[in-house]
């Protein structure tokens, strides 16, 4: 269940290679995590920013850092909140992270500390209704994957590990719920056999994570749009480079093109995507659907309107509709053309409406507006939140689940190995590990397991 | 006539729910169709199988009939999974029908506060969202505080037969229109569902001492020493006879596909979901066609009547079809059908329309129990019957319900799915359905419940003196293991405990080897040796699940009052309001149990219903 009171802590600002980042950490017990991870003569005093260090221990960079105490309910969450801003590159604000987990914090859901906030009444009905919905449609898998994909990754490795070890405990249930339906389910060699086949799995991915070779940086900004609007000329301006194609004929990107580029000091990964419409094309439709899972991962999204058309067409409405609880900016493009929509109002249905500081115009081929553009990337991510995890932010969370459902699938080996517990006290052990990965592919419940059995093994009589 | 409890249906459901309210000394209406079908079994001759077992074992703790009845009638007794481990064990037994039924009827009628009400019942009276009574289809009514309805398969029931279809509860017996209707008129949501039984052959057709040593059919006989479902049970059970396993083969698979459109499952004319752990031959054949053979075991229905119970061929095909398909498998080329495979459509009431305590949201007083909430196994039945019983008697009596939480029942676990998931298809227990399975075993189920249910009135004075004999047992038991020393294979004296942790070290071998002195009951002594060897053995696994179960009771025990107001709380979405409106979650546990409840509606939800402290009797 979703606790609301125990220590959360995440990087509250998005990273970036320069300046500073701030590392934020919510709960009652936040005082005495920072007490922990500071060296410092006494108490934080509420609202002072304290100079100090990071204390020595067992984690190796060391920094200068600045520490502030919001005491309840004075604070963003409206809990007891300490913030400490340090050097703000990636390395050291997940190190800071870390030793919070250490210290006994959790790490925080994409949007819970303003989910806090609204529960404490620090912020009103829209907002948190926004965050809710936000949290409720938790990342879902395929479209984390379909988007890791491209750079071949983590969660896509986590999916295929999980979905074994799924099928190892469906297997292991159905030998005691169905002990005579003629089948041969699984014995406890073969058990122990795929228990330590998917221990090496996870070590492997954890070495090619601790390489570094799965993480990506800083936060996704995804373009999206109807077609030949130009996405990709943004795309193209504001990475200065040629990557995507650029055509007049209508449905010309397909697949998702990245980048990843420093925007004002900011690691950005910059995503290029197909263009919405409704298509007969099998491949174009493919591409569309990809677009929906990119903008599902993205820390904010780009919505690019053609500013000299003056239509708004039911396209458009349903993007503005879909992203209206995430954090996005909607660009005017072509705005050396005339622009028959030269106001800052954009018709679209109520409920759905545009705020002016969404709004921004541009030429991708003037290049006018463009640094503005860039501006408004920077305050839009930096500004409050980030109410998606970045991606180094999921690769930390994934990490510290994979090797929590580790621990529990050596226990299990080790008790099938030695012939020391039946069948379902070992699976108490593969739940408590699955359980872990139920946060990253999403909770399967009894009826999955069932289905699972169901759908493979003729049962009953 | 006046009755503090009425109940509607003396099948398994019905027949402890009777007997649990008369128990707690109301006076109880039991009204029911005719004296010969009160505890009919209408499908398999058997009781129990994996967690089914458990549910009897726990019927029997808290007082129930079940345990008894099958202990005393029954013909093979066999405990399933006895390779596996302790909290999966589970007794099964084929029954013998016709002496099941005496015996449960013979016990009925020695309970003085149970009166018969011979006749159909057609409908609900209530007023004010109170029930008050009870009306005949004849026109006679009965005043009462609570009624309890269990009736099965009979709500607007059709049978299929091939292309023919009748309208009936099941064989033999006409369908309750009235009371569908009356039921109906409430409001309640349900649905219709779909279960089906196979053809009965006549003994006197199949020569099975030509099949001794026949290679196609395996003799299947009971456990050498049978272990009891009750914990009553004080004289060693028999096993009297035995069934056969055979096999289908290319001829039954020819038959099905050809006659495929001639089902009433395939062809479109039964719309009611059927379960997928019962799936008929049709299905079997049809959707797994890479095997190349299924199971049929050949039971007997009883010592002194002739049907033959062909398990594995539940089947609704034509009647000609089914005789020409028996007469293809192996050996029974002869074989006479007494009765056709049939399937039965039915209506049911979506269990989310109750509370824990099998009442209804809608009418105070009114309860449901049985196949008519969805669940489909004589087990399932019969354990609701026991919790709505107990609750209709404690509305009887305006006292406060009794739940039985998931970590302390599979009766819990059965009714808190029920109530906070609804039923899509006929709904079976099994042990993975129990989160907690390790704690609920079949050997400790009378230490789980007897003491709650002799608190509750449901375990009388002979049942209670019986069990504190046993715990006694128990707990000297495990004092005595922990005490004795003995000599370990190094040499070094050890506590007898410690020994019995390594793997592969049992407690009987090792309590004669080292002559440690341990008391048990002789006929039970299976499992109230296994009571002991368990907590000892798997002291560790058992620890960590106690606490996991503390932390969900600390989390998960904090109450939703009845009338809380979903609507207008913010951050719910509208989906989530109607949902919890619908089933109205009695803690947030059960909240967040409901399918499609998501983290942060919880959290919303646990900050609006205030922290008031877990509550001891809920889930
Ligand atoms: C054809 C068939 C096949 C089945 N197959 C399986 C199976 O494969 N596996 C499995 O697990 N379970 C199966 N079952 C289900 C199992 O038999 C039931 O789940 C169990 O018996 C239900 O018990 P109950 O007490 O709810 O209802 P029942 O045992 O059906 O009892 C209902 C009682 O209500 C009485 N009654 C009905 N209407 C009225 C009225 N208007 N007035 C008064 N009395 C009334 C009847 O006389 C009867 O006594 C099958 C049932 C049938 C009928
Ligand atoms: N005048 C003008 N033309 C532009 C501008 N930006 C893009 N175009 C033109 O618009 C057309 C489409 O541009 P793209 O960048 O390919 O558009 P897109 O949105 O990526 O299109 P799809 O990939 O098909 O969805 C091209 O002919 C561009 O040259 C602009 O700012 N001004
Ligand atoms: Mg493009």
């Amino acid at each position: 269940m979703f606790a609301t009171d125990d220590a959360i802590v995440a990087i509250a600002t998005p990273q970036g290679r320069g300046g500073i980042g701030v590392v934020r950490v919510s709960g009652a017990s936040a005082l005495s995590i920072a007490a922990s991870i500071l060296e410092s003569d006494g108490p934080l005093q509420p609202r002072h920013a304290t100079f100090t260090r990071l204390r020595a221990g067992t984690r190796t960079v060391l920094d200068e850092v600045v520490a502030t105490f919001f005491q309840a309910p004075h604070s963003y969450t409206g809990q007891d909140v300490v913030e400490i801003s340090a050097h703000g590159s990636p390395v050291v604000l997940n190190d800071l992270v870390h030793r919070a987990l250490d210290a006994g914090a959790r790490l925080a859901e994409p949007g819970e500390f303003t989910f806090r906030a609204y529960l404490n009444g620090k912020r009103d009905l829209v907002q948190a209704e926004a965050v809710a919905d936000l949290i409720d449609a938790a990342t879902p898998l395929q479209a984390r994957v379909a988007f890791d994909q491209l750079e071949g990754t983590l969660t896509r490795r986590i999916g295929e590990i999980d979905a074994d070890l799924f099928d190892l405990t469906a297997r292991l249930e159905a030998s005691l719920d169905f002990p005579d339906e003629g089948y041969h389910f699984i014995d406890p060699e073969e058990t122990a056999n795929r228990i330590s086949a998917v221990i090496k799995a996870f070590d492997r991915l954890l070495v090619d994570a601790s390489r570094g070779r799965m993480i990506r940086e800083g936060a996704t900004v995804v373009i999206s749009g109807r077609t030949n609007v130009g996405k990709s000329s943004i795309f193209n301006a504001l990475s200065g480079t040629c990557r995507a194609i650029v055509t007049d004929i209508h449905g010309t990107t397909r697949d998702l093109v990245t980048e990843t580029i420093d925007i004002g000091g900011l690691a950005v990964t910059l995503v290029d995507t197909a263009g919405s419409r409704e298509t007969a094309d099998i491949v174009e439709r493919e591409g569309v659907v990809r677009a929906a899972r990119a903008r599902q991962v993205a820390a904010l999204v780009l919505i690019v309107l053609d500013g000299s058309d003056p239509f708004v067409y039911d396209d458009d409405r349903t993007l503005l509709a879909e992203t209206a609880g995430q954090l996005r900016l909607v660009v005017f493009n072509k705005c050396d053309l005339e622009c028959p929509q030269s106001g800052t109002f954009v018709d679209v249905p109520s409920g759905h409406r545009v705020d002016s500081d969404e709004l921004v115009r541009v030429s991708a081929k003037t290049l006018d507006g463009i640094d503005r553009l860039r501006h408004s990337v920077v305050q839009a991510l930096s500004g409050g939140e980030l109410l998606r995890d970045t991606a180094s932010m999921s690769n930390t969370r994934h990490i510290r689940l994979v090797e929590f459902a580790r621990g529990h699938l050596v226990a299990a080996h080790a008790a099938v190995a030695s012939g020391a517990a039946p069948e379902e006290f070992v699976l108490t052990d593969l739940q408590s590990a699955r359980s872990r990965l139920d946060e990253i592919v999403g909770v399967r419940t009894t009826e999955d397991v069932l289905r699972h059995i169901f759908e493979r093994f003729c049962i009953g009589k | 006539m006046n009755f503090d409890v009425i109940v509607v249906g003396a099948g398994h459901a019905g027949v402890e729910a009777a007997y649990a309210a008369a128990r707690l000394g109301c006076s109880v209406g039991l009204c029911t169709l005719s004296r010969g079908t009160v505890a009919h079994m209408p499908c398999n001759p058997a009781v129990g199988g994996t967690a089914k077992g458990h549910l009897v074992r726990e019927i029997d703790a808290l007082g129930g009939l079940m345990g008894r009845a099958i202990d005393a009638t029954g013909l093979q007794f066999k405990l399933l999974n006895r390779s596996r481990g302790p909290a999966v064990w589970s007794p099964r037994a084929q029954a013998d029908k016709q002496r099941y039924a005496t015996w449960v009827t013979n016990a009925l009628e020695r309970e003085p506060n149970i009166t018969w009400i011979f006749g159909r019942a057609g409908r609900v009276l209530a007023s004010h969202g109170r029930v008050e009574g009870l009306a005949m289809e004849d026109g006679d009514s009965h005043a009462c505080s609570a009624l309890i309805v269990t009736t099965g398969t009979f709500l607007n029931g059709l049978i299929h037969v091939g292309l023919e279809q009748r309208p009936a509860g099941r064989h033999g017996e006409p369908p309750s229109r009235d009371l569908a209707e009356s039921i109906r008129a409430f409001g309640f949501q349900g649905g219709r569902l779909k279960t089906g039984t196979p053809p009965r052959l006549d003994r006197r057709s199949i020569d099975f001492d030509a099949r001794v040593g026949d290679e196609s059919w395996t003799v299947e006989p009971g456990d050498p020493v049978p272990v009891p479902f009750s914990f009553a049970t004080t004289v060693p059970l028999r096993n009297r006879m035995h069934c056969w396993l055979l096999y289908t083969n290319e001829r039954v698979r020819d038959l099905v596909r050809s006659n495929i459109d001639r089902s009433p499952l395939y062809n479109g004319q039964i719309r009611g979901i059927g379960p997928r752990y019962c799936p008929s031959l049709e299905d079997k054949i049809m959707r797994f066609p890479e095997r190349e053979r299924h199971q049929v075991y050949l039971e007997p229905e009883g010592l002194d009547v002739n049907e033959i119970y062909v398990n594995g061929l539940s089947m609704s095909l034509p009647r000609d079809i089914q005789e020409t398909l028996v007469r293809a498998l192996p050996g029974l080329e002869d074989a006479h059908m007494l009765r056709p495979g049939y399937a039965v459509e039915y209506d049911f009431v979506q269990p989310t329309e109750l509370r824990s305590s099998l009442e209804t949201h809608r009418v105070e007083g009114l309860f449901f129990a049985g196949q008519i909430n969805g669940t489909s196994g004589y087990e399932e039945a019969a354990a609701q019957g026991i919790v709505a019983g107990l609750n209709g008697a404690k509305r009887a009596r305006r006292e406060l319900p009794i739940i039985f939480r998931r970590d302390e029942a599979y009766i819990g676990v059965l009714v808190d799915d029920l109530v906070t998931r609804g039923c899509l298809e006929p709904y079976r227990m099994f042990t993975s359905r129990a989160e907690h399975r390790l704690l609920l075993r079949i050997d400790n189920a009378d230490l789980r419940l007897t003491p709650l249910g002799r608190q509750a009135g449901l375990v009388d004075d002979e049942q209670w003196t019986r069990f504190e004999a046993r715990r006694d047992r128990y707990d000297r038991n495990l004092a005595m293991l922990s005490k004795a020393l003995i000599r370990s294979a190094s040499g070094a004296r050890i506590p007898a405990a410690q020994l019995l942790r390594q793997p592969g070290v049992r407690l009987d071998a090792l309590a004669e080897d080292h002559r440690v002195d341990l008391a048990f009951d002789l006929c039970s002594r299976e499992l109230d040796l296994s009571s002991v060897e368990t907590v000892v053995k798997y002291e560790g696994y058992l620890k960590r699940e106690v606490a996991l179960v503390e932390r969900t009771r600390k989390e998960g025990g904090r109450r939703i009052p009845h009338d809380f107001q979903y609507f207008g709380v913010p951050g719910l979405s509208h989906e989530v309001v109607d949902r919890l409106s619908h089933v109205r979650p009695e803690t947030l546990g059960q909240a967040a149990r409901i399918p499609g409840m998501t983290p942060a509606a919880l959290a919303v939800l646990g900050a609006h219903v205030g922290r008031t402290p877990p509550a001891a009797m809920l889930p």
